[in-house]
């Protein structure tokens, strides 16, 4: 299976979009899976989230942050990543919740905000809130990347209020907490924010589903590492997850976790770019 | 007479081996081979045949090696067993085979396993496969899994005429051979080698597909005439106390998979990194506990220990295996059990508490049970901790596999034709028995493809 890239966009001057052709994933994707991507036969496994599935192609939000991830950004539309397999993980229950809210603030959590708000818009009785937050104007996703057509309520805020609302989505949040009913609350990016979000609806008593990152391996279950605490109950983020009740997450481990190969990620990005300078 | 002493293996060196990966025994060479072959008795009854899983021509073999005819000795090993190098380097022979020679009694066994794997060595040296095209009977067997019980099947069924396709999830085919077992004891040219004959008679194999979550079990059902569950225990066993959160602290399946079968050790020309620490702990005896330790001395760990609650003598480790991690300056630590971990403020492991233990009477498994001595505790200091305690059967199969019997621990029920509770779909390997050895896989695998073919042909 060649896994060509058939669309490459920059989402912003630090993101961006492919299309990659995966079948397999396509067909099977639901809201709540994610991939797994081989860019290089070197390569690492990363689990990458989907932002959408449609015919042999599905689509992902890349953040240019480590070695891979710029790597995969100088390819263009006709190169083929090594494997794409999936999807993987346990989605949390698509079905009729009621008043809905997503909230994102990164680029993983705003392809699952998307696909989600997308596919929870099709279900009778759900009444779905999309929530995206950047940190300024320039930061912002074009329009038709945004969750702004398929959800009922859309809510773009930036941090220093340059477009859209004024502050976090947690600011957002906690003014819709205070004034509306809301039925369920799904909500995917960063670490730390969900940590704040969790404590936030639980405090109104609203459920929350939050995307808990973590460093996969195989993400087939095998390893281990993607262990995250529930209740005190160890799960795997790669199978059980990684969409969990964000009430019952040990946060702490899952900020400190993730982190574990920050120096590694910094070595592997500092040699790429000494083989790049010799490329060049 | 007397009875000559076993050929010696040469190994690499122990002060130059724990800076590479490459293999610890370098081989008999045709000589070496010769002669250590010569030895065999060539009893009349040939119990070292009755050792073995898969039940393979010992006796004839050694004698074809004795002739000097590696080729014929190849093609008869390969009638019972589809992966000889591997097999050969790392079956536990002292239980099988070797255990069951005549001459174990003098303590010099013919050295079956090196002289197996040299005639396997041999034979890819030489380019010679064996490519027999089966006749086709048109029957369409799936495989899920490509470990030590699918291989086996595999090749068995398709040399039975069988269309037959592999289902893996990983990126490379093999399992536990690819991801758990290190290079320096099953080099990577011999798994990719002995993988590639099965392709070569014709078997499919599908990487990374995820059966239950890319391709449906009712499809698979629907497409196949049987359905040979392999899955393995490919979970983590973690031992569910306080400080495994903490970053440090490693299943032996992270360890091992991000150094075999991604190649960590070669960060950064490969992608994926492995932090390992000066003061390696690994808890557990078994073979996995040696392969962890073995890695972690290579990765540059300066002080590695095995933290075991009973003694050595009484580990599942092959003696072999012990033997090597003691040459390359492993310390065992024995009768001491685990109690917590501990961390620094930044959630990086410092040390482990550990307790001395002593034996009171004998288990199930009929080892000394080991209890511990109350207020016998102690703090050992160490930066990485790697869990050896064993796997379970992969949780990740079963769950998109509702309708299969399972007992409480995860292991596939099964009839004794290897059966599960439909009709059709067959089990085996460490995925009935949550851990065991690759030829017991083997060997499971060789009666699930009996099984299945009498199932087929009813």
């Amino acid at each position: 299976m060649k896994h060509t890239i058939t669309r490459k966009e920059d989402l912003n001057a630090a993101d961006y979009v492919i299309d990659v052709i995966a079948p397999k994933v396509a067909k099977k994707f639901r809201p709540g899976n994610f991939a797994v991507l081989i860019t290089v036969p070197n390569g690492e496994r990363i689990p990458m989230s989907i932002e959408r599935a449609e015919g042999d192609k599905i689509t992902m939000y890349i953040k240019r942050l480590g070695k891979t991830s710029r790597e995969l950004d100088t390819w263009n539309v006709g190169d083929a990543l090594y494997k794409v397999i999936g999807p993987m993980g346990t989605p949390p229950p698509l079905k009729k919740y009621g008043t809905v809210v997503f909230a994102s603030d990164l680029v993983c959590g705003h392809a699952e905000n998307n696909a989600m708000c997308r596919e929870l818009s099709k279900i009778m009785g759900n009444h779905i809130i999309s929530i995206q937050s950047f940190p300024d104007k320039s930061q912002i996703y074009p329009e038709n990347e945004l969750a702004k057509s398929v959800a009922d309520e859309f809510i773009l805020c930036t941090e220093d209020g340059s477009v859209g609302r004024k502050g976090h989505y947690l600011d957002i949040m906690q003014e819709l907490l205070e004034e509306r009913r809301i039925d369920q609350v799904f909500a995917g990016g960063g670490i730390p924010p969900l940590q704040k979000l969790s404590i936030l609806t639980k405090k109104y008593n609203v459920p929350v589903y939050t995307t808990v990152r973590q460093i996969m391996v195989d993400a087939t279950g095998m390893c281990g590492s993607c262990r995250v605490f529930i209740d005190g109950e160890q799960k795997l983020a790669c199978i059980d997850g990684p969409m969990f009740d964000g009430h019952k997450v040990d946060w702490e481990a899952a900020i400190s976790r993730l982190a574990m190969f920050k120096g590694k990620e910094a070595e592997a990005m500092q040699c790429y770019n000494e083989k790049m300078k010799a490329v060049v | 007479m007397a009875i000559r002493e076993r050929v010696p293996m040469r190994e690499q060196d122990p002060e130059v081996r724990i800076t590479n990966f490459l293999s610890v025994p370098l081989g008999y060479s045709a000589e070496e081979a010769v002669e250590e072959a010569k030895r065999c008795l060539q009893c009349k009854v040939p119990l070292c045949e009755t050792g073995c899983p898969v039940r393979m021509s010992v006796k004839d073999i050694i004698k074809l090696i004795v002739d000097e005819d590696f080729e014929e000795a190849f093609f008869l090993s390969k009638q019972d067993n589809a992966v000889p190098a591997m097999t050969g380097r790392v079956c536990p022979q002292e239980d099988q085979c070797e255990g069951k020679c005549v001459l174990d009694k003098t303590g010099q066994p013919i050295n079956i396993g090196k002289l197996f794997a040299f005639v396997a060595d041999w034979a890819r040296e030489n380019d010679l496969l064996d490519e027999t095209a089966p006749k086709e009977n048109g029957k369409k067997v799936a495989i899920v899994g490509s470990g030590p019980a699918s291989i086996t099947c595999a090749v068995d069924l398709r040399k039975l005429g069988c269309q037959v396709t592999i289902f893996e999830a990983l990126h490379m085919a093999g399992g536990v051979l690819q991801y758990g077992i290190p290079a320096f004891r099953l080099p990577r040219d011999v798994v990719d080698y002995e993988l590639s004959y099965l392709e070569k008679i014709g078997v499919d194999i599908q990487l990374n597909q995820v059966v239950g979550q890319n391709v449906d079990f009712e499809e698979l059902k629907k497409d196949y005439d049987a359905i040979y569950l392999a899955t393995g225990a490919g979970a983590p066993r973690f031992l569910n106390c306080e400080g495994e959160k903490l970053k440090g602290v490693y299943s032996a399946n992270e360890f091992l998979i991000r150094v075999n079968l991604m190649n960590a050790y070669q960060f950064p020309n490969w992608d994926t990194p492995i932090i390992c620490g000066d003061k390696v702990g690994v808890i557990g005896c078994g073979n996995v506990a040696m392969d962890s330790a073995r890695c972690a001395k290579r990765l540059g760990a300066k002080e590695v220990y095995i933290l075991y609650r009973r003694t050595k003598q009484c580990a599942p480790a092959r003696a072999e295996e012990i033997h090597h991690a003691e040459e390359e300056g492993i310390i065992f630590k024995e009768m001491i059990s685990p109690c917590r971990i501990f961390g620094n403020e930044d959630g990086w492991v410092t040390g482990i508490e550990m307790i001395k233990t002593e034996f009171k009477g004998i288990d199930k498994s009929g080892r000394p049970r080991p209890v511990n001595i109350e207020g016998a505790e102690f703090i050992l200091e160490v930066d990485t901790i790697i869990n050896a305690l064993g796997t379970t059967p992969n949780r990740l199969f079963l769950s998109n596999v509702p309708e299969l019997n399972t007992y409480s621990w995860g292991g596939i029920k099964v009839d004794d034709n290897f059966m599960t509770n439909i009709p059709g779909v067959f089990a085996g390997g460490d995925a009935l028995s949550g851990g065991s050895t690759v030829i017991a896989a083997m060997g499971n695998g060789r009666d699930a493809a009996e099984s299945i073919n009498k199932y087929l042909n009813e």
